[in-house]
């Protein structure tokens, strides 16, 4: 039995966000129902990567991984008869996903000013770049525009690049799989408070909340004074001689803070005469540029001949945490996420077979399993909607 | 299961928690719970601290600003662990409660006599937690580090930097808060399955494939096509232009251009609306093609503007554009103010504060009004009101220095 199994979750979402979300939900067995629209399909079908061939609905890698073990039904939610057919829908399931901008729902019916007098029941979660009814100035949102609201774009990569603009963070959605967590995170804490009280609620998201909620151990220090609040873009950063840098086959990072680490560091460059004096707490309260200099030279010249997991695990033996710096190859050949078996064979009749990245987390008793690829437009329509609600296809453009 | 004293509302309400976290991902994790509604009680000793506690300038363990951000709203229960009368305790106590969470380095807890089997042992039901950099066991399992190092294997730090050189990773603060997060998701899901089957788990969780999670769509580009990403400055396939662009006195803007009516938005506020028109950048397609004009136009044009005025016009004119927040306009944005999204907490001394509450809102959240404990500061209550120890049996632990 998997966890989530006696759920059913409609799934509005046609971003990346909401559809994580119920990625998360549906790789545990809930029934997540996912509702697009004809013809086009949500919004991830026309993002790449595509697989082989033509860009076409079926062919997004994108929407294949985020929408596993997932249903697809097609109602046009732009007629009343889409909107009716919706309605009765909801009558017959647990929780409600969405990710469109604040005030769609409302459109749709499905206003959380008035849904829980009308499905008192029901789970309803919004994800927004902003939360609900956000101001003229925040209206219009992608990740790139919350990642430099919530603080991240600003301080990315950090003080050392102030001659440079502020970058981007890693991939395309970064801010969105953030959400669609932490959306995923409050849904499950409803549904189990559920058990109990019978009771659904609506959970609001905000990108903007969730991303700087992550850079809390340091915000929460801006909000006291403990840590200075400033124009500076080193704000956010540590000092010290840690970093990426090169070796023979690509680069790798260290980190170095403590005494501990500062006497793994020195047997492994071989004990420099530059090193032998200082004391075994400097790297916590003794930095200078021309220690962190002496200190970078000499690992770069030790790290010259290395290979970048080499490396590792000879600083690693001494408890120094150095690590490589991964590209995907790296990731698909690493006898760790093979141990774990991080990656997982998916056949899409279309895409084809392909491995997907999966969970980060294994459960002993019931263990995230994906068991049918994303689906095509539209191939439960008929067979879900009857079986739900008992509803007709109305709602549905043929 | 659980019976909690302490109650404040919010979905997890009347669950206890047992949290061993250092550092910032396993305290994250027990924040998330605690802020849901969870009793969270954190097992510490003065002879193995968390390191946090040691981030007061003065000197102070139970006013330490770093500590203090991570765990507001837990109890603290001050148990020696290196006394087996300490760790049998723990055990009575896990015997009472819902989750364990830890993220200790993998076979730390076994030593201790705190690993998975040994707490299933007496309670069954138990919801166990465990974090490490790679995961509870395997080939590199005995490998460790902190939140950059997770980017670094996950893949995430070789995809941002400049074009042309070396990565230089996202900020050096990301990673422990989400991993913590992925953590509580996965937890709270093996709290629904005892739920309704009795039945605990083992969660074992990893922070490198975590932030591999966050850059997934690009790794199935690999899988797929065998394409590698690299740093590209603020590219993005599908937007053009997409970056951040220069203000008057030293801000930023971020703009996000989505569609080509939203380029053509963007070029009339430039007062350029022909540029939407010519064929180097009508299309997106044309407009990645010639990407590098394109940001030297629109970066031109920013320049000498005023950021705030900026935003202000390109939303109206419905095109994705925000200001690129330096830490004084986060501690001053109305907006998270509006949404309490740092809502006041009173220190154990007395003093109020501002914090960072939950991100999220729902309609019976839980209620945040401490901040984080001081030390043992609930020692007596988990010994006498979980544990039942009577006050004369509860000096002698204390005389014994197994609890303070």
């Amino acid at each position: 039995m998997s966890a989530l199994s006696t759920y059913r979750v409609l799934e509005l979402s046609e971003g990346v966000s909401g559809e994580y979300c119920g990625k998360l939900l549906a790789d545990f067995g809930a029934e997540v129902i996912k509702i697009e629209r004809p013809g086009t399909g949500s919004r991830t079908r026309s993002m790449g990567p595509f697989g082989a061939g033509s860009p076409d609905p079926e062919r997004s890698g994108l929407f294949a991984y985020l929408n596993t073990n997932k249903s697809s039904v097609t109602l046009d939610l732009s007629t009343d008869a889409g909107v009716q057919t919706l309605a009765r829908l909801l009558d017959h399931v647990d929780v409600v996903i969405d990710d469109h901008e604040s005030g769609w729902l409302g459109s749709v019916g499905l206003d959380p000013a008035c849904f829980e007098e009308r499905w008192p029941g029901v789970v309803l979660c919004s994800i927004t770049a902003y939360g609900q009814n956000p101001p003229e100035d925040r209206r219009h949102a992608e990740d790139l525009t919350v990642f430099h609201s919530s603080g991240w774009g600003y301080h990315t990569p950090g003080g050392a690049y102030a001659e440079l603009p502020p970058l981007k963070g890693p991939g395309r959605f970064l801010v969105s799989y953030e959400a669609g967590m932490e959306a995923a995170m409050c849904i499950v804490s409803a549904v189990y408070e559920r058990e109990d009280s019978r009771k659904g609620q609506f959970i609001d998201i905000s990108k903007c909340a969730v991303m700087a909620s992550r850079s809390d151990y340091v915000l929460a220090q801006f909000l006291t004074g403990e840590m200075d609040v400033s124009t500076s873009r080193g704000a956010f950063d540590l000092g010290g001689p840690a970093g990426i840098f090169p070796c023979r086959d690509g680069y790798i990072y260290v980190w170095m803070a403590t005494p501990f680490e500062w006497e793994a560091y020195k047997q492994l460059v071989g004990n420099p005469e530059w090193a032998k004096d200082l004391p075994p707490d400097w790297l916590m309260r003794g930095l200078t540029p021309e220690l962190i200099a002496h200190c970078r030279r000499d690992l770069c010249e030790w790290l010259r001949t290395k290979g970048k997991d080499e490396a590792a695990v000879e600083a690693q033996k001494l408890g120094l945490a150095l690590v490589p710096v991964n590209e995907p190859g790296d990731l698909l050949a690493s006898p760790q996420y093979r141990h774990r078996g991080y990656f997982a064979q998916v056949s899409h009749p279309v895409l084809g077979t392909a491995l997907y990245p999966t969970v980060p987390y294994k459960l002993s008793e019931t263990p995230a399993r994906i068991t049918s690829p994303a689906p095509l437009l539209g191939q439960h329509t008929g067979e879900r909607l009857r079986a739900v609600s008992g509803a007709d296809v109305q709602g549905r453009k043929s | 299961m659980a019976t909690v004293q302490r109650k404040r509302g919010g979905p997890l309400q009347g669950v206890r928690v047992v949290e061993m976290g250092k550092i910032w991902a396993g305290p994250e994790t027990g924040r998330h719970f605690a802020f849901l509604g969870a009793e969270v009680i954190k097992i510490e000793s003065l002879g193995s601290l968390d390191f946090t506690r040691n981030t007061s300038r003065k000197g102070d363990i139970n006013k330490a600003p770093g500590f203090q951000s991570v765990n507001p709203q837990k109890l603290s229960a001050q148990i020696d662990l290196k006394a087996g009368k300490g760790v049998e305790l723990v055990l009575d106590l896990l015997r009472e409660s819902d989750i364990f969470v830890e993220n200790l380095r993998p076979g730390a807890m076994e030593r201790m006599g705190l690993g998975y089997e040994a707490v299933k042992a007496v309670n069954p039901g138990i919801v166990y937690v465990s974090m490490g950099m790679y995961g509870n066991d395997g080939p590199l399992s005995y490998q460790t580090g902190y939140a950059p190092c997770f980017n670094a294997v996950g893949g995430l730090s070789a995809l941002v930097g400049y074009a042309g050189r070396p990565p230089t990773g996202i900020n050096v603060r990301y990673a422990d808060s989400t991993y913590g997060t992925a953590a509580a998701y996965a937890g709270l899901v093996a709290l629904v399955h005892r739920r309704k089957t009795g039945v605990g788990q083992f969660v074992d969780v990893s922070a490198c494939e975590t932030m591999t999670s966050m850059i997934a769509d690009t790794v199935m580009d690999y899988t797929l096509n065998g394409v590698v990403h690299g740093c590209d400055d603020n590219r993005h396939a599908e937007m053009a232009p997409h970056g951040a662009y220069p203000c008057q006195g030293g801000d930023w803007i971020s703009i996000a251009v989505s569609s080509d009516a939203a380029w053509g938005a963007l070029a009339a506020a430039m007062g350029r609306a022909e540029l939407a028109r010519e064929p180097r950048f009508r299309s997106l397609a044309d407009r990645k093609a010639n990407e590098a004009e394109l940001d030297r136009l629109v970066a031109q044009w920013t320049a000498a503007r005023d950021v705030g005025e900026l935003v202000s016009e390109l939303q109206a004119r419905g095109v994705a554009a925000g200001k690129s927040q330096n830490s004084i306009d986060l501690v001053s944005d109305p907006l998270f103010w509006e949404r309490g999204f740092y809502p006041e907490v009173t220190e154990p001394d007395g003093h109020v504060k501002s914090t960072v509450g939950p991100s999220w809102k729902m309609t019976r959240g839980a209620a945040i009004t401490d901040d984080a404990p001081r030390l043992g500061d609930h020692t007596a209550y988990v010994l006498g009101d979980i544990l039942g120890l009577s006050p004369d049996e509860q000096q002698k632990l204390a005389d014994a220095g197994i609890t303070r």
